[in-house]
């Protein structure tokens, strides 16, 4: 397929998804049970006046069509309203969230990613070998556990028994860290747990999925080539068998990066880490409806833009795409 | 009723089986509180209790239409016997009368539970719909001898695996629980004042049953909790399972049917669910609609419908192209026929693997959710229990290990024990993947990319990762294939 044709398609594609989960977006909070603008308060708020500015902000007053207008609009402008939990714009709350979710799931997916690529490259390289059968065992029983049991069970484990990492928070309350290097030292002692849980949790799946693209690499005629013509088994494996069999593996990781909010609610709900998964935690127990809503539309534009990505660079890494 | 030409074994299955259909089916709605100490005549007068519980009546008001629907169906297409067609219509005013029985004919309830005989209504059910696959068989002797013959085939098939018996094991097991859980251990051990232990979170004994993992925050057991906990989790995850594939599999062959326009904006709206993030999605609609196992039902069956629906459209497209459909659209057949029985016999085998994937998704779903506050807090699910273990600080306090770890397993199990279940289904579909076959030990796993279905296998590893959140489609991928 052409370029331009290909990229245009996909783009296009998804353009019309997010406008469509937009829409949806508007629906869902506008179709809820009860007034929408009592749902934009907090409890025990609803006076007539509260209930008659919230009105205004959001275009309640409005009929349904033109409040969808104004929405487009709003959510362009990226008024998104005032948290009510915490007296400030939605914009700046959940913009405090993302750094700190995206340092947890990127160190996650980055080991997660590592280390299932090179299990999964052994496995699939002595098929039903002792290590084989082993790492796909313990790949399918952990692919089975809740994210959140194994995040207690390590805070049960490392933090309470062997008091080795801290139990949760990004750093300690109550300590001044007086150098850059002691804060940072600080921060990664916290992070290593939560990180560690979540790339075990998702390096099961991407063990599985490489094992199975190596095997059904290894059959191609191009390996059995490359034999004949005498090349090493190392060279074999990674010079011709690995970078084939990573197609499927790195697409996976790209998708899931999109879908990594859900992830990262259980973890950074277990370990209070002050990340998008935990506002959205917190802003659902307080029923925190703004904030509900900026945080689903970012999360599913994320797996569109994660979507997106991944097809661009299937463009690149697959040549049977341009075919 | 001509029964010498029923297959021998059709008629004993039906024998050994309406019995053992009949006691599940007692033992859901048995009384919580009649433990196996209770001395024998009063364990054997549970199962006629007038007053036990029983089901809630809008799932007996669709139980009815469905019936009639079916029926009407049937009679317009003269595909039944009178005789067949009676018994059916016997069933639905047997349902009808039980559901209205149910709620006084007047209150509408949405969980009815002050019906009397239920167990009556159920036992009359029973003995129809067995009387009903009987007079089946003699209608149609020569598909009663397949459906017996495939059965078996496919029965020695799954046996030769392995995984597959062991999930198979794991999950009667769990369901034997759940099932037996009144005889187990009385219910009464659940409400807040039956502390078993002054202290809170004692450590395990195993002096008495009650405290073999210990108690929890209250001194309740936490035995107690998980036997009860396995009804809920497993029952919300089956039902969530049917509503997800049903849809699921209705949405797919529509789409793949109708590959016009109208197929299209299906396929757009399948999207947009694939792409919504599931946990955020599911929180929205729980905060919204409030806090009971209905609503988790619900939302499960909302929020994972669209995975099935991508995959069984992928293969509806395929069959659509076969041959026998164009004979069948060439000799005027409907499209509703030919979707029914052309193209939803061929795509069922893999609309049966999916499903027991999908009871994996489910209770990992529930569990999640429950463990984030959203279940019902009148009831114990094991992700209920985990939530209480997370809020009381339990982590923090080694005594309560157990209470930790029990939940926690029984949901790995189960969870594993589906997939195990699945992977050998899939061999059973799929010759390719048969251990036999050269290519041995084989899962579904490991030959996902080899298979003809690379793409669509990958899919479904995506979907299945659902319940951690990856419930990813691959977009990329499926335009390859």
């Amino acid at each position: 397929m052409d370029k331009r044709r290909y990229f245009t398609r996909k783009i296009l594609n998804a353009v019309l998804t997010i406008i469509l989960v937009a829409a949806f977006n508007f629906m869902l909070f506008r179709i809820l049970p009860g007034n929408p603008a009592r749902l934009l308060l907090p409890k025990g708020h609803y006076s007539t006046i509260a209930i008659a500015q919230q009105k205004k902000i959001f275009h309640l007053d409005k009929p349904l069509w033109e409040q969808f207008g104004y929405y487009w609009v709003d959510t362009a402008e990226g008024n998104f309203g005032n948290s009510y939990a915490q007296h400030e714009p939605v914009v700046q709350v959940v913009g405090r969230a993302i750094v700190p979710t995206l340092v947890l799931v990127g160190t996650g997916t980055l080991f997660a990613t590592v280390i299932g690529i090179v299990v999964g490259v052994f496995a699939g390289w002595r098929r039903n070998g002792t290590f084989d059968i082993a790492s796909t065992n313990l790949g399918m029983v952990l692919y089975s556990m809740p994210t959140f049991w194994v995040a207690m069970i390590f805070i049960l484990y490392f933090s309470v028994k062997l008091g080795w990492f801290p139990s949760g928070r990004m750093l300690d309350v109550g300590v001044t860290y007086t150098s850059f290097i002691g804060k940072a030292g600080a921060f990664l002692h916290h992070l290593f747990l939560p990180a560690l849980v979540f790339a075990i949790t998702y390096a099961a799946e991407y063990e599985l999925i490489m094992r199975s693209s190596i095997t059904s690499v290894m059959k191609e005629d191009f390996i059995l080539t490359a034999r004949a013509k005498g090349v090493s088994d190392t060279r074999v494996l990674w010079g011709h068998v690995a970078p084939n069999a990573m197609l499927p593996s790195i697409t996976l990781v790209m998708m899931n990066f999109g879908f990594v909010l859900s992830g990262a609610i259980l973890v950074e709900t277990v370990f209070n880490w002050p990340g998008l998964g935990l506002l959205s935690y917190n802003s659902m127990l307080e029923r925190d409806y703004p904030v509900m809503q900026a945080v689903f539309l970012l999360a599913s534009a994320a797996v569109i833009l994660c979507n997106l990505i991944a097809d661009i660079m299937y463009y690149y890494l697959d040549p049977r795409v341009k075919a | 009723m001509n029964s010498g030409q029923i297959p021998p074994r059709l008629k004993r299955w039906i024998f050994i089986w309406t019995p053992v259909i009949w006691v599940v089916l007692e033992l859901v709605l048995y009384p919580r509180n009649r433990p196996l100490s209770s001395g024998f005549a009063n364990v054997m007068g549970g199962f006629v209790d007038k007053r036990i519980a029983s089901y809630p009546a809008w799932t007996l008001w669709l139980a009815t239409a469905a019936l009639v629907v079916t029926e009407v169906l049937e009679l317009r297409a003269h595909k039944k016997s009178a005789r067949m067609a009676s018994i059916v219509l016997a069933m639905a005013i047997v349902v009808f009368i039980w559901a209205c029985a149910q709620m006084g004919f007047t209150r509408f309830d949405l969980f009815g539970r002050g019906s009397s005989y239920s167990w009556l209504f159920q036992t009359v059910l029973v003995v129809l719909a067995a009387v009903l696959v009987w007079s089946w068989g003699a209608a149609n002797p020569e598909r009663a001898d397949l459906l017996v013959w495939n059965t078996r085939e496919i029965w020695r098939i799954f046996r030769a695996n392995w995984q597959g018996i062991i999930g198979l094991g794991i999950l009667l097991f769990f369901s034997a629980m759940a099932l037996l859980a009144p005889f187990l251990v009385n219910h009464a051990w659940l409400s807040p004042d039956a502390s078993v232990t002054r202290t809170a979170f004692a450590p395990p004994s195993f002096h008495n049953y009650l405290l073999w993992f210990g108690s929890d925050e209250q001194g309740l057991s936490v035995f107690a909790e998980f036997v009860w906990s396995s009804r809920i989790s497993l029952f919300v995850g089956l039902l969530a399972t049917v509503i997800t594939t049903v849809v699921g599999a209705g949405a797919g062959i529509f789409t793949g049917y109708y590959a016009g326009w109208i197929g299209e904006f299906g396929m757009r709206i399948t999207d947009v669910f694939l792409v919504l993030p599931w946990l955020p999605f599911a929180m929205v609609l729980a905060a919204a609609w409030g806090q009971n196992y209905a609503i988790i039902v619900l939302i499960i069956a909302v929020t994972s419908w669209a995975g099935t629906a991508r995959i069984v459209r992928a293969q509806s497209l395929s069959v659509k192209e076969l041959a026998f459909v164009e004979r069948a659209r060439a000799i005027g057949s409907s499209d509703v026929h030919i979707m029914r029985k052309h193209i939803l016999p061929n795509v069922m085998p893999l609309i049966v693997a999916n499903a027991v994937l999908t009871v994996a998704i489910a209770v990992f779903a529930e569990t999640t959710l429950s463990f984030l506050g959203l279940g019902d807090p009148l009831n114990f699910s094991w992700g209920t229990m985990l939530e209480h273990v997370f809020d009381t600080g339990a982590t923090e306090v080694p005594t309560a290990t157990a209470y930790l770890l029990a939940p926690g397993i029984a949901v790995v199990l189960v969870v594993l024990a589906c997939n195990l279940i699945g992977t050998a289904i899939d061999e059973v579909v799929d010759p390719k993947l048969r251990k036999r076959e050269e290519s041995r030990g084989e899962s579904r796993f490991t030959d996902a990319a080899a298979a003809p279905s690379g793409a669509l296998d990958l899919a479904r590893v995506g979907v299945e990762t659902g319940g951690r959140g990856g419930r990813g489609d691959d977009g990329g991928t499926a335009d390859l294939a």
